[in-house]
């Protein structure tokens, strides 16, 4: 599904990523861990084709250069990121851009777009799955959203959207133990053949609620280990410092 | 590499003309053109004398030249101050009788005058350059004592309200563009809602420039008596032509004690094309007066349209515990330049003004936002509210914030406040992530950044208003 | 007026010895000023007080030529007591002490008769006024890498000798590079009904720091104006604090040039007025690089019949991007005639820039005044606490805690 090979990434000449290569299947789910400053933001912003960086390499999604992409084009395609900080849009309602959202893929995919009813339907049943009060449906986009209401507003983004491939970037920071079940539970409920997932996560404990497939050590710009779930925790244990 | 460039400027999609045999006044302002005007409308002479007297102070008027955006000078003797269509010389008993080129028109502008096809719950009054063609649902609103007809059909039929009421809130001689208007004025509605009945549908002004080289001055009077409401929107278009056209209307509000007028207004005259050239002048001159207690004026206002606008609907809260508001929208791009905003004069004790305007410019525009609160020191335990916000796309384009604020009174309070800023490459970023394109996105921020204003109009407006919002910027991002 | 415009120019021009060029100059300045004469308030900047018409009520027989051949006295009791300070001191116009006892003689330079230029004003017509009629024109150099150890007072003194005349004053302020200086302007009032102009051009180099705190305290039936020019280069910061309180009428018109990159200005005022007495501040703060900031706050307490004005507006070049401006103004309105008008203005022509302004004014919170005297105040304290309160929060923006200190004296605000 995902294949990275050489990416190379840098930062008004700052090299960020070097020598990254990455390959992920359908319905694979894969953990990059990683220091403050590994390049782990960097990666998913790549992916998700924000501007400002000087990249080399390749990156095929589906066998289709992602470089050649817009931003837009790649979440047709499939690709959604769930942001770190998520941001606040004042005045526009959550519904609504939702309902944009949704309807935008659709139409580049050539599918039939959802009137309001169907989408209400669509977005009731999805909130209630993921315990998410309806209520701040109604709100303004993350404005006056608690840090953990952001982040669950992310994965009923993401719910809703149904993504071949999920980038959770730090989804877990910042969150109490029942939000980060939540999360948890609404990334195992949309696990299915077809789905992958790359999860972006500084700490261990995400992944004792979300079992990876794979394990990668991000370090200086390239994945210098990989392994299964134990690597996980091997690296709490040790700690990044201890691991080179 | 972005494959689909954004589109250049999308057509104006209401710049067609309408080829249709007109009778016009003779070239140029003269007191013959006047007389020609007040016959053509078969005026009494108080009409006349009326517009004579505003002829003569214009003569030792100025064209006021405080604004930020200049125009190249006005030939007044080269504008057309009168411009019909021949098959309305004797107006149509009915619609069905009405020009079909005219009928036809209006269903282009989306505004279908026959009884069938009608608009839901709103009344038309169609005036096309210096004319009221059609007004629809009159005798619906018959039924409930509204009186909504022409201005000349009121000055006809009811002389009594017009002689009393005209020139009460925007005097003859208030300054250069009124003071014209009220010699050379030729068309737009009159509303008159009875004592306690709250008007049954939407009111709505549609107006069309349409013949060249040729100025609209309409005028408005709309009276609100005791404790009636009316909510009236107009709507503005003209076809794209490379002259400039100038507009000068005057629109007079008057809300009695306990009276509600709500005044919303989709303005979209052409603006030019993308170089500047052609475009209507907005100069326009309306405003309400709070006359009696408790009584309320609200103007909401999307501006996206004309070459220059330069305007400031404005409440004078004359009456004790009035209210008066003003939410409005001014878009700018290409060369288009605006200086809009309001004025709040509070008179009366407890008076309440309320103001939010959203300014967004483009591409090499120009926009201003001028307002005065004025409370006087006689209007006790007054308050008002004034928050200004713009938004820049691009540093090619200016936004200006000029607020007059004056408080004589220690027992009232003011407060303003202005943010400028501009749509962060972040929120971009994350609406396309979503899927969303660049224009879809700045259209859907856009929206939510003018959502207070947005949701003041009428359900049907709003929708259109949004649609325009977005047309509006386009090409704007890139 | 004309005429005794014309008599005393040319007593003037007979009576000092300018040189060919300077009186050149002088008399274009003068022709500007009879061509304009005193602003007025169809001009969109004295919009909200018309001078000329404050001028003509307030001052009979206004003349323009001051004999300044013989000294004036100085009244040593009302320089300022425990702060250790370099001196100028202007009485009735005539410099009558330069005293810089705690600096290194070679850092510091003053010259006393400077020719006047050629400025490409054409729309200040009391500057055309203070170029034609001032005596003498100073300038004050701070020699590069060197602040003074102790703050610069100018006294400006008028006694009661000084009856309906036109005072004008020109001085300019140059910081070299890595320079700082604290400069406090100090005025005292005895005399009646004179018209006081005055001009100051700052010129604040590379890294430099210039302080500025004018005080205008003490009750007084005088007319003035000051004029600020302040041109800032990269990295170097403007902080200027207005006590606008004494005087019949002040304007004070602050025009701040952000022409280097991180460059900053602040500008805080207060207005304390009573009577009838009308204070503007106009400030137009120029960003025209990227990274500048620019920072205002002003506050008024008005009684009686007093009024004040604030004109304060932010331009942001195209080129400023990254500008952060910041301007508020608020005031207390106590009687029934008083009056406060403001003119926040935004001209913005650059998109990644953020600026706000924000302006209220209204009554004391009665709620407050209530909880103060439910805690045991009278309704007297409890609005004197509340007014300290709402101004100290302006004069917590000095950043020099001597001053600060002496500043909360004078306007008897104790902590």
């Amino acid at each position: 599904m995902l294949k990275i090979k050489n990416l190379k990434a840098d930062v008004e000449s700052k090299s960020i990523l070097n020598n990254f290569n990455l390959e992920i299947k359908p319905g694979e789910v894969h953990a990059i861990m990683g220091p403050n400053g590994s390049g782990k933001s960097t990666l998913s912003n790549i992916l998700s084709g924000k501007k400002g960086y000087d990249v080399s390499g390749e990156i095929l999604f589906e066998n289709k250069n992602l470089f050649e992409l817009e931003t837009e084009e790649r979440a047709h395609k499939g690709i959604f990121l769930a942001f770190q900080y998520p941001l606040e849009i004042p005045g526009v309602n959550t519904n609504i851009f939702l309902k944009t959202s949704l309807n935008a893929i659709k139409k580049a995919r050539g599918e039939k777009e959802l009137d309001a009813i169907e989408f209400l339907k669509l977005v009731k049943l999805k909130a209630k799955e993921l315990k998410f009060d309806e209520e701040k449906l109604n709100r303004q986009l993350n404005v006056g959203f608690s840090g953990g209401e952001k982040k669950k507003n992310e994965i009923l983004q993401m719910s809703i959207l149904n993504p071949k491939l999920s980038i959770l970037d730090e989804t877990d920071s910042g969150l109490d133990i029942d939000a980060l079940k939540i999360v948890a539970d609404g990334v195992n409920s949309l696990r299915k053949k077809d789905n992958s997932f790359l999860i972006i996560t500084h700490y261990q404990r995400l992944l004792d609620y979300i079992k990876p497939d794979y394990v990668h050590v991000l370090m200086n710009g390239h994945i210098i280990k990989s392994g299964g779930p134990e690597l996980a925790l091997e690296l709490e244990n040790k700690g990044y410092e201890n691991f080179n | 590499m972005r494959e689909k460039q954004i589109d250049k400027l999308k057509d104006y999609k209401y710049g067609f003309t309408t080829d249709i045999e007109n009778i016009r006044a003779p070239k140029g302002l003269s007191k013959e053109v006047i007389e020609f005007i007040s016959k053509a409308k078969k005026e009494p002479k108080w009409m006349l004398d009326w517009r004579m007297k505003a002829f003569e102070r214009l003569k030792n008027l100025k064209e006021p030249n405080w604004q930020k955006p200049k125009y190249p000078k006005i030939d007044y003797q080269d504008i057309y101050y009168y411009s019909a269509p021949k098959s309305t010389s004797t107006k149509p008993k009915n619609i069905d009788e009405l020009d079909p080129k005219l009928l036809e028109t209006y269903k282009k502008l989306g505004i279908p005058l026959q009884e069938q096809q009608r608009l839901n719950g709103i009344a038309v009054d169609a005036v096309f350059d210096s004319v009221s063609v059609a007004t629809t649902f009159k005798d619906k609103l018959n039924e409930v004592g509204v009186i909504f007809c022409s201005i000349s059909e009121a000055i006809q039929k009811h002389p009594e309200l017009v002689k009393k009421y005209i020139g009460s809130v925007i005097p003859l001689t208030d300054h250069y563009f009124a003071t014209l208007n009220s010699a050379v004025f030729t068309d737009g509605s009159f509303v008159y809602i009875p004592p306690g009945v709250r008007c049954p549908m939407e009111l709505s002004t549609y107006f069309r420039i349409n013949a060249s080289q040729t100025g609209q001055f309409e005028r408005t009077l709309i009276i609100a008596d005791k404790g009636s409401y009316v909510s009236y929107l107009e709507g503005c278009t003209a076809p794209m032509r490379d002259e400039n056209q100038l507009h000068a209307a005057n629109v007079e509000l008057v809300a009695l004690d306990d009276a509600e007028i709500k005044y919303s207004t989709v303005q979209n005259w052409y603006p030019g094309d993308e170089n500047g050239k052609g475009g209507i002048y907005n100069f326009v001159t309306k405003r309400g007066l709070c006359k009696g207690t408790n009584s309320k004026i609200s103007w909401t206002q999307v501006e996206t349209g004309s070459a220059i606008t330069w305007k400031y609907p404005s409440c004078v809260l004359q009456g004790d515990n009035s209210i008066g508001e003003f939410y409005s929208i001014a878009i700018t791009n290409n060369y288009q330049k605006a200086d809009t905003g309001t004025k709040m004069i509070h008179l009366g004790k407890n008076t309440k003004s309320k103001i939010i305007s959203k300014g967004i410019s483009a591409g090499f525009s120009d926009m201003t936002y001028r307002g005065l609160v004025d409370i006087s020191s006689k209007a006790k335990n007054s308050r008002n509210y004034t928050q200004c916000d713009s938004l820049l796309m691009g540093n090619k384009c200016g936004a200006h914030t000029v607020p007059y604020i004056k408080n004589k009174n220690p027992e009232s309070n003011i407060a303003h406040e202005a943010t400028t800023s501009k749509i962060s490459e972040e929120q971009l970023y994350y609406c396309q992530q979503r899927g969303l394109n660049p224009e879809e996105a700045v259209g859907l921020i856009v929206n939510g950044f003018c959502k207070e204003v947005l949701q003041q109009l009428p359900m049907e407006f709003a929708v259109e208003a949004q649609k325009l919002v977005g047309i509006s910027l386009e090409g704007s991002v890139g | 007026m004309e005429e005794q415009l014309k008599i005393d120019f040319e007593k003037l021009l007979e009576n000092s010895n300018f040189s060919k060029k300077n009186a050149e100059i002088k008399r274009k300045n003068f022709d500007n000023f009879i061509e304009k004469g005193f602003p007025n308030r169809r001009e969109e900047n004295w919009k909200f007080s018309d001078l000329n018409q404050i001028i003509s009520k307030n001052i009979k027989n206004l003349s323009f030529y001051n004999d300044l051949s013989k000294p004036n006295k100085i009244d040593q009791s009302i320089y300022i007591d425990g702060l250790e300070h370099n001196k100028l001191v202007f009485v009735n116009g005539r410099i009558e002490k330069i005293e810089f006892d705690y600096e290194e003689k070679n850092k510091i330079e003053i010259l006393d008769d400077l020719v006047l230029e050629k400025s490409n004003n054409t729309t200040n017509s009391l500057l055309f006024l203070n170029n034609a009629f001032v005596s003498k024109y100073f300038k004050l150099i701070v020699k590069k890498n060197y602040s003074l150890q102790k703050p610069l007072v100018i006294y400006n003194i008028t006694n009661k000798d000084l009856v309906s005349k036109n005072i004008n004053l020109k001085v300019d302020i140059f910081l070299e590079e890595n320079s700082s200086l604290k400069l406090i302007e100090f005025s005292n009032d005895k005399s009646t009904t004179n018209f006081i102009n005055i001009n100051y051009n700052f010129n604040v180099q590379k890294n430099s720091i210039l302080k500025n705190y004018k005080i205008d305290n003490n009750s007084n039936s005088n007319i003035k104006y000051c004029f600020n020019n302040i041109s800032q280069d990269a990295n170097s910061v403007s902080e200027i604090f207005l006590l606008s309180s004494g005087s019949e009428f002040i304007k004070n018109e602050i025009n701040c040039n952000l022409n280097g990159k991180y460059s900053s200005a602040f500008v805080n005022g207060v207005f304390i007025l009573n009577e009838t007495k009308h204070h503007e501040i106009k400030t137009n703060i120029n960003h025209i690089v990227e990274n500048t900031k620019s920072y205002q706050l002003i506050k008024g307490v008005l009684e009686d019949t007093s009024k004040a004005v604030y004109q304060g507006k932010i331009f942001v070049d195209s080129k400023a991007q990254k500008t952060d401006g910041y301007q508020l103004s608020k005031a207390i309105l106590l009687n029934d005639n008083t009056e406060f008008n403001a003119k926040p203005e935004l001209e913005i022509y650059a998109d990644d820039v953020k600026c706000s302004h924000g302006s209220a004014s209204g009554s004391l919170n009665e709620d407050s005044i209530f909880y103060l005297m439910s805690r045991g105040l009278n309704y007297k304290e409890a609005k004197k606490l509340l007014i300290n309160g709402f101004l100290l929060d302006v004069v917590e923006k000095i950043t020099d805690s001597e001053i600060k200190n002496l500043i909360k004296n004078i306007m008897s605000l104790k902590q």
